[in-house]
């Protein structure tokens, strides 16, 4: 008997229309961009928590150009201007000097008690972002254009934290009502939200009086659209000219319809983790005998078909500090003399559980090939697919054997020293490989006292390193965003996902 | 006893079932190995490492660090209030994410089964007329690919013809008339074709009971026959299986409404369960057994009162 579920049959009806549509479509060129003119445009991810500021929605304002927050970040994920021009360190204390000139979209000047208001909101909330949470965050107003922010130590990334889209500055009218801000008409950016349809869709209008560069578009519907297959069925009907998020699987028929289609790196890493609490893990053999039997090109270039780059270490190339060299193919002859000499062979073959989810698609795939290589180096991996929710506390306390697991390894804001706290110090709260290091931790906790962003970049280069060399775990890939245009041009990638993407955005006949 | 009072006896029967309902509705997301308090953080922030500290505020104020019972008897209490407190992850009223979702639900099961109706049961006892004809021939392929065709291949196909092809129709998207168009073409073709595949079996062996050939003999015209006699009847069997089809489509038309992009219930259910967004999967699935269950007694209301011998029965009884 076939037993499908609500989510297999979701699946189905992907690949379905996939093979259907693979070729399939009328060619259409660019055109002329038309500054003038509407877009629709299809996004991944719909507010989930009405736009919530102490939610991933906080970070959709920024994104599509509405709200803005004290900094943006530049190409080498350092702190830059946004509605600050300027910032001070001063012990636990960085005063930041505003933006002259700006205006909300009501018509309200942003003034320092503005920025209070909107910060103080945020950081009072039962559950406050990540960027500002557990730090002692304080702000008050400094004079007539700027505030002070102190924290309970000094804080060596108070910028970078300022540029999360949690924390974007609404108008005083958005906090009148005392409840969750009304983000109707109350955001800087260079887009307006004029009206919202719960998670369906949203209306924005260019705004005129913006301070900088004005938007590409003079309207644009944005239609929420989870659904892959819908996203690129949505392209090649006309219905939109942007969209984001399409698996690889749906990139040839968008191409086919005439679409342009942008690859771009992600912050985002699917490592194998191995538990180092109990054997066979425990043993750095064993682990490099799975690292040289893994080839990860061939699982980026070939089981991904493209979809992703092959890891050589944490970062990789989303980000300044990450490896860019792409890692070496399989060694299984030397993975099976790894595993002699940790003791296991015919005689004593390993067998291991690997346990993943399918939240994320191409998890099962990569499992399963990750099962043929490991068996090609004489492992025997049982690979068990279920729900996240349940495997996490399991693995959290050290009850597995490996995890493939998928990791944004940016949290709010461009600095890896929260994942690389979170994830690989000894009282990591989410240290699924159990591994613990005095040295990498003492490397770590160099981090915070280092406010030099080179500086900070090598140290992230170095606990990536110490990290590859003691085989803590293997970083398979990389999954690459992608976004497809037509009838709109102008799209620039930011793999750092900070920078708003649909001001950039121009219409083209 | 007249129908009017049989009517209200078997309604009398739902609050009971939908008390009991309630039990389960609330209990079942409970029995999942999953704490509620991190499945809702997750939900409102991507891979929120584990914080015990912020869980537990979460927890309180989600009230869930009470005891089961009294919980559920909270729960309950609004229920019969009408309040349904906030989503757990929307934190807007559950009232009216629900209310909005199964209207936009109702609308295309109405419409899909008005369809699946004005088509398969014409089409059924036409068939009927002549049974190895050439239009039963033609139907009975039609009927078996409409119900072997699932949603997930047909959505897919008809967007291609209709929508990227032939550019009539927008391909997703919900709010004019024409969003509607696909949907409920997609949700009509299954009941759609197992409604003319009973009406044309019923009708079949309907057209060959006594009184039906009495009636012939008696000089009354062949379509007369046919759609008095035949159609009447054979279309009993299909209103005692609206009912199942009402709750099935309002409830479980969740890839039509993932695909489509329709803000239905399936879909908020859809992603309220991973969510563990307790008050929207509870209120929601409570929503879908009312309906069922109501459903169902209007049905066998309905099917009782077009069918003579079922009527007279239930009388004497």
């Amino acid at each position: 008997m076939i037993v499908t579920t609500p989510g297999v049959r979701v699946l189905a009806a992907l690949t379905t229309a996939a093979a259907l549509l693979a070729g399939c479509g009328s060619p259409s060129g660019g055109g002329t961009p038309d500054p003038a003119g509407a877009l629709t445009v299809a996004l991944q991810f719909p507010p989930r928590s009405d736009y919530a500021f102490d939610a991933d929605d906080g970070k959709l304002l920024s994104y599509l150009g509405v709200a803005e927050t004290l900094t943006t970040v530049d190409d080498e994920a350092a702190a830059a201007p946004g509605l600050a021009t300027g910032w001070e360190q001063d012990g636990d204390t960085w005063r930041f000097t505003l933006r002259p000139g700006v205006a909300f979209h009501d018509g309200t000047p942003l003034t320092p008690e503005v920025v209070v208001t909107a910060l103080r909101h945020v950081a009072g909330v039962e559950a406050p972002p990540r960027s500002i949470r557990g730090i002692g965050f304080e702000i008050e107003a400094d004079g007539a254009d700027a505030v002070r922010i102190s924290t309970a130590e000094p804080d060596p990334v108070m910028p970078l934290r300022m540029s999360s889209g949690n924390l974007a500055i609404l108008a005083p009218a958005a906090y009148a009502g005392g409840g969750a801000p009304d983000y109707l008409r109350t955001g800087t950016g260079p887009l307006v939200l004029d009206a919202v349809n719960g998670v369906e869709s949203a209306e924005l209008l260019r705004n005129d009086d913006y301070w900088g560069e004005p938007a590409g578009a003079a309207r644009i519907t944005v239609r929420y659209v989870e659904d892959p297959q819908a996203r690129a069925l949505a392209v090649q009907a006309g219905d939109v000219q942007f969209a984001e998020g399409l698996p690889a699987a749906q990139l040839e028929q968008v191409r086919s319809a005439g679409a342009e289609v942008v690859a771009y790196e992600g912050a985002r890493t699917v490592p194998l983790q191995l538990n180092q609490s109990r054997a066979p893990f425990d043993d750095v053999r064993v682990r490099r005998a799975v690292t040289e039997a893994i080839d990860r090109p061939v699982l980026a270039g070939q089981v991904l078909a493209g979809s992703a780059r092959p890891a050589a270490d944490l970062f990789g190339p989303a980000v300044p500090w990450g490896a860019t060299e792409p890692p070496a193919g399989a060694d299984a002859e030397r993975a099976r003399t790894l595993l002699a000499e940790a003791g296991y062979g015919p005689e004593n073959p390993l067998t291991v559980q690997l346990w993943t989810f399918p939240n994320r698609p191409e998890l099962p795939t990569l499992a399963n090939a990750v099962q043929a290589m490991l068996g090609e180096a004489g492992i025997r991996v049982e690979v068990t697919v279920g729900n996240y929710e349940a495997q996490e506390p399991e693995v959290l306390a050290g009850q597995y054997d490996m995890f493939l697991n998928s990791r944004s390894y940016l949290s709010d804001f461009p600095d890896a020293a929260s994942t690389l706290t979170s994830d690989y110090t000894c009282a990591g709260s989410y240290a699924i490989d159990q591994y613990c290091s005095p040295a990498y931790d003492a490397l770590v906790e160099r981090l915070n006292g280092t406010v030099d962003p080179a500086q900070r970049r090598q140290l992230f280069a170095e606990a990536a390193g110490m990290l590859t060399a003691d085989a803590v775990g293997v970083m398979l890939v990389h999954p690459l965003n992608t976004a497809v245009l037509r009838g709109a041009t102008g799209f620039t990638p930011d793999p750092l996902q900070v920078r708003p993407v649909l001001p950039q955005l121009i219409p083209a006949g | 006893m007249s129908g009017p009072l049989l009517l209200l006896r078997r309604l009398l029967v739902v609050p009971p079932v939908l008390l009991a309902a309630s039990v389960l509705v609330f209990a079942l997301p409970r029995w999942v190995d999953v704490d509620p308090a991190r499945a809702v953080l997750r939900a409102r922030t991507a891979e929120a490492v584990p914080d015990p500290a912020t869980e537990a505020r979460v927890r309180a104020e989600l009230g869930l660090d009470r005891p089961v019972v009294e919980q559920y008897l909270r729960w309950l209490g609004g229920v019969l209030r009408g309040d349904l407190g906030l989503g757990y992850v929307s934190r807007t009223p559950v009232v009216e994410q629900v209310g909005s979702a199964a209207t936009v639900s109702g609308l295309l099961t109405v419409l899909a089964l008005a369809l699946a109706a004005a088509v398969g049961i014409p089409a059924g006892v036409y068939a009927a007329r002549r049974p190895g004809g050439r239009w039963d021939r033609f139907l009975g392929a039609g009927t078996i690919a409409g119900v072997a065709v699932p949603e997930f291949v047909l959505a897919p196909w008809l967007v291609l013809a209709l929508a990227v092809w032939a550019g009539w129709l927008p391909a997703i998207g919900w709010g004019g008339p024409e969003h509607l168009v696909l949907p409920v073409l997609t949700l009509a073709a299954y009941p759609g074709a197992l409604a003319a595949q009973l009406v044309r079996a019923e009708t079949v062996g309907i057209l060959q009971r006594p009184h039906v050939l009495l009636a012939r003999s008696k000089g009354l015209s062949g379509q007369r026959v046919l759609w008095r006699h035949g159609a009447r009847l054979a279309t009993t069997s299909v209103t005692a299986l609206a009912g199942m089809f009402v709750a099935g489509l309002l409830g479980g038309s969740v890839v039509v409404e993932v695909v489509f992009g329709i803000p239905g219930l399936g879909r908020l259910l859809h992603r309220a369960v991973p969510a563990q967004d307790l008050p929207v999967i509870q209120a929601g699935t409570l929503v879908v057994v009312a309906v069922a269950v109501t459903a169902g007694v209007l049905v066998e209301a309905v099917a009782t009162a077009l069918d003579p011998v079922r009527r007279t029965a239930e009388r004497a009884g």
